[in-house]
């Protein structure tokens, strides 16, 4: 079942229970200020806790939710789970897990959830796996989440980078060759890139492991395409960087040393602004384009990506407890919940498409 | 004196040499080099315990019984950790009805009923082996046996799941240091036992194990601090860190060790009381649970070390 994913949390544990002990104290001095991002992310909470009243009436529901799946969706379900207890009074108890988009997918095929959490649409086969289960689902697309590369704030030779450059540097191909920024020059000028004057510095890579589904991301949007282009069998960031799954360590890394180079999810980003500098994603035209609510939401920030939920029709006809779940989702009120999660909103036209999907499928 | 004195030596000289103070640097470096060694380690100790204390106190005086009450969820200011503490409860006491029964029965027929040949010696040589085996590989067990293959008794990933999990994996332990607490009664005891005509259970039952009890004992406190407090396998077998809006035996389930590693990773917010103390206050807890179930432990050693020398 889920044993491959969840093996690969354990090196992560490891490396976590060595490292507490020291880094406990540098964290504290280096962050002296708070991030008007942060700011900004703490008052939605705010507003959306004193508004709760007036909304959709979930007074009286009684019943269990089991959501799976995507441990980048999670925290938005627990917040909306979380919201869920509260207007209903303590019946609608929602139970929320996050081992990945591929295990919920599994579980969920299999009939073992009422809903699944993705950071990506469902794949053919696993589409396929859930039609032998006998599951029928509806998509509803609730959020969308940034990928941001980042590197120290005392870097400032690097302000933006195109997708070639990024291959150049941290691609299949980078691996055991490229030491030094500059190292990656010679890739990128063969790929056509225009960022082939890198500096002559050290490169440090930080960044999510393999069983991350912000790792997977990565490869989507810097990796993949260019390693089919060229012929290269294993589309995946080059093994000679130091991986974590512990979001903190990887901030750490890249805080750590002038010359580094990673990448950490948008939430997480606007969470540790302080720490990390943002490095702008060239999009086709040519044209830098720095992570914001704004650009994300508009789609022009090329590293993001739509966060979904899929809802399993048959446990949602039978349980009155999965139609309130997903219906307060899908209102004002569990729509709030997703930038004080740290994500970004979907466009209007975008959720009025899920909220009608999800009418259609009620009714 | 029999012996002759060799000249230019005299018994003075002999006694000063014997009695003075040792100018031995190779000796000196090692006794130096023993004491920096016990030093680092108790070093390394405290700040531990002095790191999870300055974090995690004021996550329980801010919050107080919420801290201990409330339930799991996405802000630090509102979690409580009384999931963790249920499954940590239940995983320990698991263990103490799976493992040591079955543990301790064990350790009796090999010490005791099972031949001492090389079939005994090879059963023992794989239980030790079994004691050195990564506790990742018993949380792969776990999934495939008592979530998959048990589920209609277990109910799929839940406490009793981890428990049965936890319980093999230190199930080697308790034998081991059973057998060892069994091996080290005195022939003579048994003996006096078959003199007056007992069976070989009621010598067992009467003599041996009352004597081994305080050995045994040891071996089952340093089992369930282990059980207590491994994290991975329960990775395997299903601990959730999201939600759990309810505890009970045929529920999903977390437990300390999960919370601790889950929230330490996630992020902070500088100056304030955050995830990181969140951490440190469940690692507060987990330490006290263990304490507890030591305790007991203690208090039970003694009176059984009572009882035997009173005999």
């Amino acid at each position: 079942m889920n044993i491959s994913k969840r093996v690969s949390f354990i090196g992560a544990a490891v490396a976590l229970a060595l490292t507490a002990a020291a880094c406990g104290d540098k964290k504290e001095s280096t962050e002296t200020t708070a991030a008007p991002e942060t700011t900004a992310a703490t008052e939605t909470t705010a507003a959306t806790e004193t508004t709760t009243a007036g909304g959709l009436d979930l007074s009286g529901v009684k019943g269990n939710v089991f959501v799976t799946g995507s441990s980048t969706v999670e925290p938005i379900s627990i917040k909306v789970g979380e919201l869920a207890k509260t207007l209903s009074g303590g019946g609608l108890a929602v139970t929320v897990e996050g081992p990945g988009t591929g295990d919920g997918f599994k579980t969920f095929c299999a009939g073992g959830a009422d809903i699944s959490d993705a950071s990506r649409k469902i794949k053919d086969t696993e589409a396929e796996a859930c039609k032998t289960g006998g599951v029928e689902y509806i998509e509803l697309a609730i959020a969308i989440d940034g990928l941001t590369v980042a590197t120290s704030p005392k870097n400032t030779t690097v302000d933006c980078l195109d997708t070639k450059a990024l291959y150049a540097l941290l691609g299949p191909e980078s691996e055991g060759t490229v030491s030094k920024w500059s190292d990656a020059n010679a890739l990128a000028t063969e790929l056509g890139s225009k960022y082939n004057n890198l500096p002559d510095a050290d490169l440090v890579v930080s960044g999510p492991g393999e069983e991350s589904g912000t790792y997977d991301t990565f490869v989507e949007f810097a990796i993949k395409s260019i390693a089919a282009e060229r012929k290269i069998e294993k589309a995946a960031v080059r093994a000679d960087y130091s991986s974590s799954a512990n979001d903190n360590l990887i901030v750490e890394g890249i805080e750590g040393s002038d010359d580094s180079l990673g990448w950490v999810g948008y939430a997480f980003y606007v969470a540790e602004a302080a720490r990390m500098k943002a490095i702008a994603i060239a999009n086709k035209e040519g044209a830098c384009v720095l992570p914001s609510p704004e650009t994300i939401a508009d789609g022009s920030y090329p590293f993001s990506r739509t966060l979904y939920i899929y809802v399993n029709k048959a446990k949602a006809a039978a349980n009155p407890a999965v139609v309130a779940y997903v219906s307060l989702y899908l209102s004002e009120q569990g729509l709030a919940e997703v930038p004080a999660a740290g994500y970004v909103p979907l466009g209007a036209d975008k959720i009025q498409a899920s909220v009608a999907a999800w009418t259609a499928a009620k009714a | 004196m029999t012996a002759t004195q060799a000249p230019g030596i005299k018994s003075v000289n002999i006694r000063e040499a014997l009695t003075r103070k040792q100018r031995n640097p190779a000796g000196v470096a090692l006794h130096v080099a023993l004491v920096l060694s016990m030093l680092f380690a108790l070093l390394v100790l405290f700040t531990l315990i002095g790191q999870v204390m300055v974090k995690g106190i004021p996550m329980l005086t801010n919050r107080g019984t919420g801290f201990l009450t409330g339930t799991i969820g996405s802000e630090p200011t509102k979690i409580g950790l009384w999931p963790g503490l249920y499954g940590s409860f239940f995983i320990g006491l698991g263990v103490i009805v799976f493992a040591f029964p079955v543990g301790i029965a064990a350790a009796i027929y090999l010490e005791e009923y099972s031949k001492q040949g090389p079939l005994a010696r090879f059963v023992r040589i794989n239980i030790r082996n079994l004691a050195g085996v990564p506790a990742v590989i018993f949380g792969v067990l776990g999934l495939i046996i008592f979530v998959q293959w048990l589920d209609p008794v277990t109910k799929g990933e839940t406490v009793v799941a981890a428990a049965l999990t936890l319980s093999v994996l230190v199930l080697p332990i308790v034998i081991i240091t059973a057998s060892e607490a069994i091996r080290a009664v005195p022939q003579g005891l048994r003996e006096a036992g078959y003199g007056v005509g007992a069976t070989k259970w009621e010598v067992t039952r009467d003599m041996t194990l009352p004597y081994a009890a305080p050995g045994i004992l040891t071996g089952l406190v340093l089992s369930v601090a282990r059980a207590l407090g491994e994290a991975a396998p329960l990775i395997l077998v299903g601990a959730i860190t999201g939600l759990l809006p309810r505890t009970g035996l045929t529920e999903r389930f977390t437990a300390l060790p999960i919370l601790i590693y889950n929230w330490s990773g996630r992020p902070g917010r500088p100056g304030k009381v955050d995830w990181e103390n969140a951490a440190a206050g469940a690692a507060l807890l987990l330490l006290l649970l263990v304490f507890l179930f030591n305790v007991v432990a203690v208090v039970l050693r003694t009176r059984f070390e009572r009882r035997r020398s009173g005999l």
